[in-house]
């Protein structure tokens, strides 16, 4: 957990600084009074100051021994099913572009909960139409929300 | 009186048939949302986002509070049957809620929740408009060094409850600022940090970051732990009896008082004011040692706090343009979606859609008191719908909310990388909130200081020549003092009960 904080700060505060250099880039001031760079500049040394400091702080707290036992990466079978949520959803993000919501979405309906443990193949495929092709009608034809239709135009 | 005919109005908008069928939605989708654990408010009002696209701007916002208010209820349910907290609001329901489940009175625990809401919901509710006007008057004579100082206090005051994990949660302020800062300068309209992406040019979207962070993240940690669950409490009735009512009629108006105020108060998760009402009501009982064990009155003083709190929260957002909680940062951005700017202008400029949605909140509170009181079954056999399904249906919502609003592939890339980035953000326990809140009040902010830096042609003295907003600059360095030099017995409060 202190080694997981101490990355994330370090992390916060390279965010910060890269912030700080772009907003450099930009100006501060101009003859109106302050210029684009002017708020985020200040933001961002304020945060590194503050980074620093939480890094400061975060290193020199105690060790906790049940910090040893607390992990921040997912594992084991529960690091699996968050695993399986992830690559879905991107997978699920790139295929709509090609292939529509409605046959992208009928593929992650089905390959998440057989993923998160189902196995009644006609309550996943039932599941699967309504949540993709079902879904897309409802929302296209009586909530007017446009959804990819894919370069196959499905 | 001007209040009274404006709201009169409203009522005569929010009764058509339209927008009571929005409100009828957003109550029954609320509940529904709030059932599942994990998902609170935040979460549930960000994925259901989506639904209201296509509403003209009155019904998106009345569709969207009513989801805000059945998903304060739907957590009850869940905490009083199977002993997990819909949300955190809900967590001291569960002390005597499901103690008086496991003694076969969860009908009466559930129904005296149900009045417990509808009275303090709707006293509350009368209560907004006694204020919100008076106070929106008043917020037309502030300035831009007035707006700017207001939006510094109500940070740092959500800042303030972080306790111990202050520099934390101030790292976390100033990082949603910057991401704020991403995309065309509102002054002077040069691209700032955009890197040629054509997508940044409009900034970082706010829907896709808050189903990122809220309903993604919560999803990835519900899927690690993989949350089951079984009802195990039978219900014989949904009414409690009129000796428990009289019990309760005490508490329930204590409880009114207490969310109110405290719903005032940028910054108060909606915890505090329950577990206030809850603490107070145990020191008035003559029978303080039945609480724990399923005292009715424990039940009615935490849920009557918690939709008063929900009520009064809309106070500072209607008429000052500030957001107090996380959840109303979501109403806040669906507002701006919508095209409508929160805040004093609103009275002034659109005074229908205001009234419109302000008698919205007795109209709903009507509606969730008959749809709660005889669908209390039916929601009990909901809670049965297994993780799988559940945690795809979400996400489907997500996936629809990210890219529906500006149809791009892009936001769904950004909704699942802020997932991830919640995830991790919660298990190292940094706070999301002030994040969250600096994202929606950062462009804000900007405008303000820099407007009133062109006024003073650059100088900060500006700040001292202005008592108000002298004095609410001061806030930071009370609520900063009063964390460092607090006594010890003053436990501080943690991430969830700020959400």
């Amino acid at each position: 957990m202190r080694q997981g904080r101490l990355i994330a700060t370090g992390a916060m505060l390279a965010f910060c600084l890269f912030a700080l250099w772009q907003s450099l880039l930009l100006s501060l001031t101009d003859r109106l009074g302050p210029g684009p760079g002017f708020f985020p500049f200040w933001l961002a040394l304020i945060g590194a100051v503050l980074a620093v400091a939480l890094l400061f702080t975060t290193f020199r707290e105690p060790n906790d021994p049940a910090d040893a036992e607390v992990r921040i990466l997912p594992y084991g079978p529960g690091g699996l099913r968050w695993l399986a949520v992830v690559v879905l959803m991107a997978a699920v993000t790139i295929a709509m572009e090609f292939i529509g919501f409605r046959l992208a979405m009928l593929v992650f309906n089905a390959t998440l909960v057989i993923a998160l443990g189902e196995r009644r193949w006609w309550v996943i495929a039932v599941f699967a139409v309504l949540g993709s092709f079902g879904v897309y009608y409802v929302f296209t034809t009586w909530l007017d929300v446009l959804l990819p239709t894919g370069s196959l135009g499905i | 009186m001007e209040a009274l005919g404006h709201l009169l109005q409203g009522f005569a908008a929010a009764l058509s048939i339209n927008y009571l069928l929005y409100a009828f939605a957003g109550c029954m989708l609320g509940t529904l949302i709030g059932l599942l654990p994990g998902l609170g408010p935040a979460a549930g009002t960000a994925i259901l986002i989506p639904l209201t696209f296509s509403l003209d701007p009155t019904g998106a916002i009345i569709m969207l509070c009513a989801i805000y208010y059945g998903a304060m209820y739907g957590g009850t349910i869940t905490s009083v049957l199977i002993n997990v907290p819909g949300e955190a609001a809900s967590v001291v329901t569960c002390i005597d809620g499901h103690q008086m489940a496991r003694q076969g009175r969860a009908g009466s625990a559930l129904g005296i929740a149900a009045i417990g809401s509808f009275v303090g919901g709707t006293l509350a509710t009368v209560a907004l408009v006694a204020v919100a006007m008076p106070l929106a008057s008043l917020a037309l004579k502030f300035g831009p060094a007035e707006f700017f100082a207001l939006m510094v206090a109500g940070l740092c005051l959500v800042v303030g409850l972080a306790g111990n994990n202050m520099m934390a949660a101030l790292l976390m302020t100033v990082i949603g600022l910057l991401l704020a800062m991403i995309g065309v300068d509102p002054v002077r309209g040069a691209p700032r940090f955009t890197f040629g992406v054509e997508e940044l040019y409009d900034g970082i979207g706010f829907v896709p970051v808050v189903m990122g962070l809220f309903g993604v993240a919560e999803l990835l940690l519900a899927a690690e732990k993989r949350q089951t669950h079984m009802v195990e409490a039978e219900l014989k009735s949904w009414m409690p009896t009129a000796a428990e009512c009289r019990q309760s009629v005490g508490a329930i108006g204590r409880g009114t008082v207490v969310g109110f105020v405290l719903g005032l108060i940028p910054g108060v998760g909606a915890i505090v004011p329950t577990f206030m009402a809850y603490v107070l009501e145990k020191r008035v009982s003559k029978t303080p040692e039945r609480f724990g064990k399923g005292a009715i009155e424990g039940v009615a003083s935490a849920e009557t706090a918690n939709n008063a709190y929900a009520n009064a929260s809309m106070v500072p957002l209607l008429a000052l343009g500030i957001p107090s909680s996380p959840t109303i940062a979501v109403l806040m951005g669906a507002f701006i979606v919508n095209g409508i700017t929160p805040g004093p202008f609103l009275f002034k400029e659109q005074p229908l859609l205001v009234w419109t949605v302000i008698a919205s909140f007795f109209v709903g509170n009507v509606i969730l008191l008959i749809l709660n009181l005889p669908l209390v079954g039916l929601w009990a056999k909901l809670l049965k719908i297994p993780f799988s399904y559940m945690c795809a249906g979400v996400l489907i919502f997500c996936v629809i909310g990210a890219y529906g609003l500006k149809q791009n592939l892009f936001d769904v890339w950004i909704m699942l990388g802020f997932g991830i980035l919640g995830y991790l953000l919660r298990k190292l326990d940094f706070p999301i909130a002030p994040a969250i809140l600096a994202l929606i009040l950062g462009p804000m902010m900007e405008k303000s200081l820099r407007t009133t830096l062109e006024i003073s042609g650059g100088s900060l003295a500006i700040f001292l020549d202005r008592p108000v907003a002298l004095a609410l600059l001061a806030v930071p360095l009370i609520v900063v003092g009063f964390v460092l030099f607090k006594p010890r017995s003053l436990a501080p409060l943690r991430e969830s009960d700020v959400e």
